[in-house]
């Protein structure tokens, strides 16, 4: 087999398509994080999050039959864990780092606990019925979009004009000004009558609820199981991008594709590349050294709000 | 009544750890109950399966040594404003370089369990370099850093026993190490090694270091305030750095001693997530050396008390995992206990003085 040969069958629109359906779960996560990142909260806790979402969609799946109740609990036991996230962080104004590495670790052993108490045998759920993948019909002639776009889980086509929904609420919108308000400067907001403490709340259960999405879109829809651990970094990942990308729609979005093109070309890469030459166990380290390459490489140190992290306390006078 | 309140107050910190811990465990019941297992049944079995004759004992004893290790690996990083989440990585390539270095080569005992533990704390320590740089030099945030380096850690590690390193056995593992590279057992029939004393070592090191040095002093210096510490013409950067480097050097050393007293080999997935219960042992144990040791206790004890508990309460291995989280985000909330704390034990009206004064 020759270099052209082999460079052929790696970059083919199948690529591209693959590229999609393994960015979303990302996507989600980093959108929803993009929001809490915004109103100054830095949630590192979003792959626990997703993982409880994951979860919940193959349980809801499971005992209703509809892959949608399954959905629609994901986003809601997402919510509950940004909830909880919000009470200690926002509420008890307690390091968010240190909290959010404390739901990382609650929801992985949470979701595993469950996961055996439900199911009494080790590692996976059952089969559970899965959302639907969208045909549009009108795209079948159409050369190169059919490929990438038909076909695609359900769920795909909206994902993808989130960052477009967001980028008009976080710039044209009251609410978006307040939410970037309360990220830079939650004391400037709170004279102008707005409470800080609520709106990073609800930028919370925002980005908690999408983050639940993410992961049932594991679950539910790039499989139709739940198994152990299943979210494997992508949370963190999703954080990653959100850095990367400069907590701006547009900048998180490219991140996001970026580090799902990346796993994409790797888990294509270990089908065509023999595992004698270059090992398995390597390619799949590799999305995470690549995204820590990409935020040494790019990082800017002026991206994100300039409140990050810190609590918001009413009373200083 | 005084003196009873000023022994309460001086101690604050303790006490409200204690509360906040105790909490955990009791949030930790409600799930058990929640969830149709009976609390009771498996605080028994735990404790049996934990201290129950004198094997358990000593397994549990085995087990506060990496626990403690790494625990004070992380209080080094913390202490210095350095978060890093990558133990249980640098554990992993720790205990990989030692169990090469422990049956690469024959060396005399007192040349060869030196220089294994050695091997062990430098690829740690180089490991740790990794998010060091990233973060003093690039500015990424060390917790993503740190947790995210485990992957390629695991990875490595596994592909090197599985197709680089010839199988012996039946398992995924390194060949033995030489009886020169081991420590010995301290009780025939338990697991209890010598590593007790490395573990001893590492704890008074760490003291001497943080409490009694200048150097140490600086760290914490810059674990307090990084601002004050810079117009205190602290290096922090440089600080930080070491602190990455000392702290992935522990990690390593924990896998080290791992791998020199109990399993005698690289152990393919060997480590039951030592990594990341070193973050809640250090935070239980107030990021203080000697609190390390009786939080690694309380956690080494959970470790073989939740086997025994698995087994005959059916109540899943994964709790440990659950309690781990419940228990950090207790001790991370116990701020809010601090002002009920100061209340009860100062008084009201002393308290709301107060209060009014330090506004």
């Amino acid at each position: 087999m020759n270099w052209s040969d082999t460079l052929q069958s790696i970059f083919t629109v199948t690529l591209l398509a693959s590229t999609i359906r393994v960015s979303i779960s990302i996507l989600l996560a980093g959108m929803g994080e993009m929001i809490t990142e915004r109103s100054g909260v830095l949630n590192i806790g979003v792959e626990g999050t997703m993982l409880m979402g994951a979860l919940a969609a193959a349980l809801g799946s499971y005992f209703t039959g509809s892959p949608w109740l399954g959905l629609l609990a994901a986003g809601l036991v997402g919510m509950l864990v940004g909830l909880l996230f919000s009470f200690i962080a926002i509420s008890l104004r307690s390091n968010q780092s240190i909290t959010g590495l404390a739901i990382y670790l609650l929801c992985v052993g949470l979701s595993g606990y469950l996961l055996q108490i439900i199911f009494e045998h080790g590692g996976n759920s059952p089969m559970v019925n899965t959302l639907p993948s969208l045909h549009m019909t009108f795209l079948e002639n159409v050369p190169v979009l059919d490929p990438i776009f038909n076909d695609q889980p359900i769920i795909a086509i909206p994902v993808l004009l989130i960052p477009v929904f967001l980028q008009i609420v976080f710039y044209k919108t009251p609410w978006g000004s307040w939410l970037r308000a309360a990220g830079e400067n939650p004391k400037a907001l709170a004279v102008v009558g707005k409470n800080p403490v609520k709106i990073r709340y609800v930028a919370t259960l925002c980005g908690s609820f999408l983050a639940g999405i993410g992961g049932a879109y594991l679950s539910i829809s790039q499989t139709s199981l739940f198994s152990e651990n299943m979210v494997a970094g992508r949370g963190f990942i999703a954080l990653s991008a959100v850095i990367f990308g400069g907590v701006r729609p547009g900048g998180v979005f490219l991140a996001c594709i970026f580090f799902g093109f990346m796993d994409a070309l790797q888990k294509t890469l270990q089908t065509v590349i023999p595992d004698t030459m270059m090992p398995r166990e390597l390619f799949m380290a590799l999305p995470y050294l690549l995204t820590l390459l990409a935020l040494a490489g790019f990082i800017k140190k002026s991206g994100g709000p300039a409140d990050i992290g810190n609590p918001y306390l009413k009373e200083s006078r | 009544m005084h003196t009873i309140r000023k022994f309460f107050l001086k101690r604050q910190p303790v006490f409200i750890t204690i509360i906040a811990v105790a909490l955990a465990f009791i949030v930790v019941g409600f799930i058990l109950a929640a969830t149709g297992r009976n609390p009771f049944n498996a605080v028994y079995y735990f404790v049996r399966g934990a201290f129950g004759n004198v094997v358990n004992t000593s397994d549990t004893i085995s087990r506060v040594i990496p626990l403690t290790i790494a625990g004070i690996a992380f209080l080094i990083g913390a202490q210095c404003a350095v978060f890093n989440v990558g133990i249980e990585g640098q554990l992993l390539l720790g205990a990989m370089a030692s169990a090469v270095v422990g049956y690469i080569v024959k060396l005399p005992f007192y040349i060869h369990l030196p220089l294994m533990l050695l091997a062990g704390a430098l690829a740690g320590g180089l490991y740790g370099l990794v998010p060091a740089w990233l973060k003093t030099k690039r500015g990424v945030n060390e917790i993503l850093s740190t947790i995210m380096l485990n992957y390629p850690a695991t990875y490595f590690t596994h592909f090197l026993v599985l197709k680089v390193i010839p199988i012996v056995g039946v398992v995924p593992a390194t060949p033995f190490i030489e009886d020169t590279a081991r420590l010995p057992i301290l009780i025939e029939g338990t697991q209890l090694h010598a590593g007790v004393f490395v573990m001893i070592l590492v704890v008074i090191f760490a003291y001497f270091l943080l409490y009694k040095t200048s150097l140490g002093y600086e760290m914490r210096a810059v674990g307090y305030n990084k601002t004050a510490a810079r117009f205190h013409g602290i290096p922090v950067e440089k600080r930080m750095n070491f602190a990455f480097f000392l702290s992935g050097a522990m990690a390593g050393l924990a896998g080290a001693v791992e791998v020199a007293g109990v399993h005698y080999r690289f152990l393919d997935q060997f480590s039951p997530g030592y990594g990341y219960d070193s973050i809640t042992v250090a935070l239980v144990g107030l990021l203080n050396p000697f609190g390390v040791i009786i939080s690694a206790t309380l956690f080494g004890a959970l470790k073989t008390g939740i086997l025994e508990m698995s087994v005959y309460s059916g109540i899943p291995r994964q709790l440990t995992t659950l309690i781990n989280g419940i228990v950090v985000l207790c001790v991370a909330a116990k701020d809010i206990l601090g002002g009920w704390y100061a209340r009860i034990f100062r008084g009201k009206d002393t308290y709301e003085a107060e209060k009014e004064i330090s506004q």
